[in-house]
């Protein structure tokens, strides 16, 4: 039973990593691959705050976004200069850039070392220590930013967003700022990054570089892109899909070692083939196939 | 005498990173997308190399020409399957790149799969002792490795200019379409050009395996290099190519003597975003990507 709730808690977690990526991926057509990047940033100041000042959940929460943020802003201003497939390189070079200080600046981070010792999460004095707690607080979590993203979607800001992804000279045309909203966007998706960051570095109680690397960005990214692009749906069930799947394999007989890079190449295969067919997504993979059938 | 010292080891990285821009370009130029699966075609090549070796006990030489075949043959797999059917389905532009990361992922996986994620050495029969040059210390396969990208840099470059294949590739790589019309299968010159980057990226891998050791994912940090190098040289000069890689190279390297080598990722792409901000166009002047109007 504690296994399927650490589950559950860890399928909040990569639902949230891929709702942020969704706003500045999927409605903004910037694909990112430096999402684990701003997550590790969360992360790491929430568990130094925590264990260095002693601040609660609550006070490292908007500190952890407003720095993720506010790195991502400045990052954002360079490399939205470029487009297509050199903004993807370019937040790759991000992504190995912010790995290596929280691998490198050992003063701070504690580098390899990691951080040991974050406290759990207390609600008004009462500790959130079990996993049900866990859960209902993520979920909350998970509930918020669904609701934000989803207006976000509707507002007036989200449709030039979705125009900005179809045509930005079109878009510019009817007076729009381009850069502005791309730039609004990408640093609201880091922001929205350091949610799960600052929920998993109080979860797990225990973080290191390990968990912020290139490949976590390339796996949220496929979360985005199996999910198709801008669908919030999607997007969950792909991670709750992703995060099963190693679980699926062990139940059916794999040994661990291989159950993890089965599900590697289970998720690569995926992503080739939704790719392939130039669908968004593997849901509407199955649409546009059974609408073929009744044809 | 550390100065010598320094200057070998960027002349070695230097040619390990052109090696692999050269490899990559020429994949680049006809097709226009980042195919981040070679990636895994340049670890591809030198795990071949340690399977052929110490699993049928092979001679070195002809393993590493199986090993090149086998690379290439991946390689080639990878364009008739995968990128030419998205061709067919004209699939927008960013989906190659997206793609190329799924086939990176298989493929990487399946080396961690077989081969396990532990680092691995290619015993030659020769254990070699540094050459003192200079009074800076060389191994013999860093000598071979400048020798042999210098070479091969040549015989690219000669290719492309001179041979009828050649020409065609450079044609497809400024327009494709009108290549079509006058009777160029863009198709077949892109597999071309496939078979060849995929070989060269086999045998920067092989060579780097050689001077150091491998893991599964040593291949994705050297194409960065390469495709960091690609960019600041500016795309669509093989001169550049070279300008940028040893960029890359002096920069790494000055990195780790006055910084630290842990730093040495990080400053390479310090570089890349720098370049990015003040120099788009790279150092060859010519434009990095058509803004589609």
């Amino acid at each position: 039973m504690e296994y399927i709730l650490h589950l559950l808690i860890l399928i909040c977690f990569y639902t949230l990593l891929s709702q942020s990526l969704n706003l500045s991926a999927g409605y903004t057509g910037l694909i990112s691959l430096a999402q684990a990047g701003f997550y590790g940033i969360g992360a790491y100041t929430t568990a130094i705050l925590s264990t260095q000042f002693g601040f609660s959940f609550w006070l490292n929460l908007p500190f952890a976004m407003l720095i993720s943020g506010a790195i991502a802003f400045v990052v954002s201003l360079i490399a939205l200069r470029t487009v297509e497939d050199y903004f993807i390189i370019c937040t790759l070079g991000i992504q190995v850039i912010l790995f290596s200080l929280m691998n490198n600046l050992m003063d701070v981070t504690r580098g390899p070392l990691g951080i040991p010792g974050i406290p759990s999460i207390s609600f008004f004095g009462m500790s959130l220590d079990s996993k049900i707690s866990f859960l209902i607080l993520s979920l909350f979590f998970v509930a918020l930013v669904w609701f934000v993203l989803k207006n976000i979607s509707k507002s007036g800001f989200g449709k030039t967003l979705t125009a900005i992804s179809e045509d930005e000279i079109y878009t510019q045309s009817i007076g729009k700022s381009v850069y502005q909203s791309k730039i609004i966007s990408f640093t609201t998706s880091a922001i929205l990054a350091a949610i799960p960051g600052a929920l998993y570095a109080h979860y797990i109680s225990y973080i290191d570089p390990t968990s912020f690397t290139v490949a976590e960005s390339i796996f949220i990214l496929s979360i985005v892109i199996i999910g198709g692009l801008g669908n919030m749906t999607g997007s969950f069930l792909a991670a709750a899909f992703l995060v099963l799947l190693p679980e699926a394999l062990r139940f059916v007989g794999m040994p661990d070692s291989i159950a993890a890079n089965m599900r590697q190449i289970i998720y690569g295969l995926i992503l080739v083939v939704v790719m392939m067919t130039g669908k968004n997504g593997v849901t509407e993979l199955f649409k546009k196939q059974s609408t073929k059938r009744t044809a | 005498m550390p100065d010598a010292q320094i200057i070998f080891n960027i002349l070695f990285s230097a040619s390990v990173y052109s090696l692999i821009a050269v490899s990559y370009s020429l994949i680049y130029y006809p097709t226009k997308f980042f195919h981040i699966a070679h990636a895994a075609i340049i670890t591809a090549g030198a795990y071949f190399v340690f399977f052929f070796v110490n699993k049928f006990s092979i001679p070195f030489p002809l393993s590493v020409a199986l090993s090149i075949a086998a690379a290439v043959g991946i390689g080639l797999a990878c364009e008739v399957l995968v990128y030419r059917q998205m061709r067919k389905r004209n699939v927008p532009a960013l989906a190659y790149l997206i793609a190329s990361i799924g086939l990176y992922v298989v493929l990487q996986n399946c080396i961690s799969l077989y081969f396990g994620d532990d680092t691995k050495i290619i015993n030659t029969a020769e254990v070699t002792v540094g050459n003192q040059i200079f009074g800076a210390y060389i191994t013999t396969i860093q000598i071979i490795t400048i020798v042999v990208s210098i070479a091969l840099f040549i015989a690219v470059n000669l290719f492309l200019r001179f041979t009828s294949i050649g020409k065609s590739i450079r044609a497809v790589a400024s327009n494709p379409e009108l290549c079509n019309i006058y009777g160029i299968s863009s198709n077949k010159v892109i597999l071309i050009a496939f078979g060849i980057g995929s070989a060269l990226a086999a045998i920067a891998g092989i060579l780097s395996a050689m001077d150091t050791n491998m893991t599964p994912t040593f291949g994705f940090n050297l194409l960065l290099y390469g495709v960091v190098a690609m960019i600041i040289g500016g795309v669509g000069s093989t001169r550049g190519l070279v300008a940028g890689a040893l960029l890359v190279a002096t920069a790494q390297h000055l990195a780790a003597y006055y910084i630290d080598t842990k730093w040495m990722d990080a400053v390479t792409y310090i570089i890349l975003i720098l370049f990015l901000i003040w120099k788009p166009l790279g150092f060859s002047g010519k434009r990095l990507k058509k803004v589609e109007v």
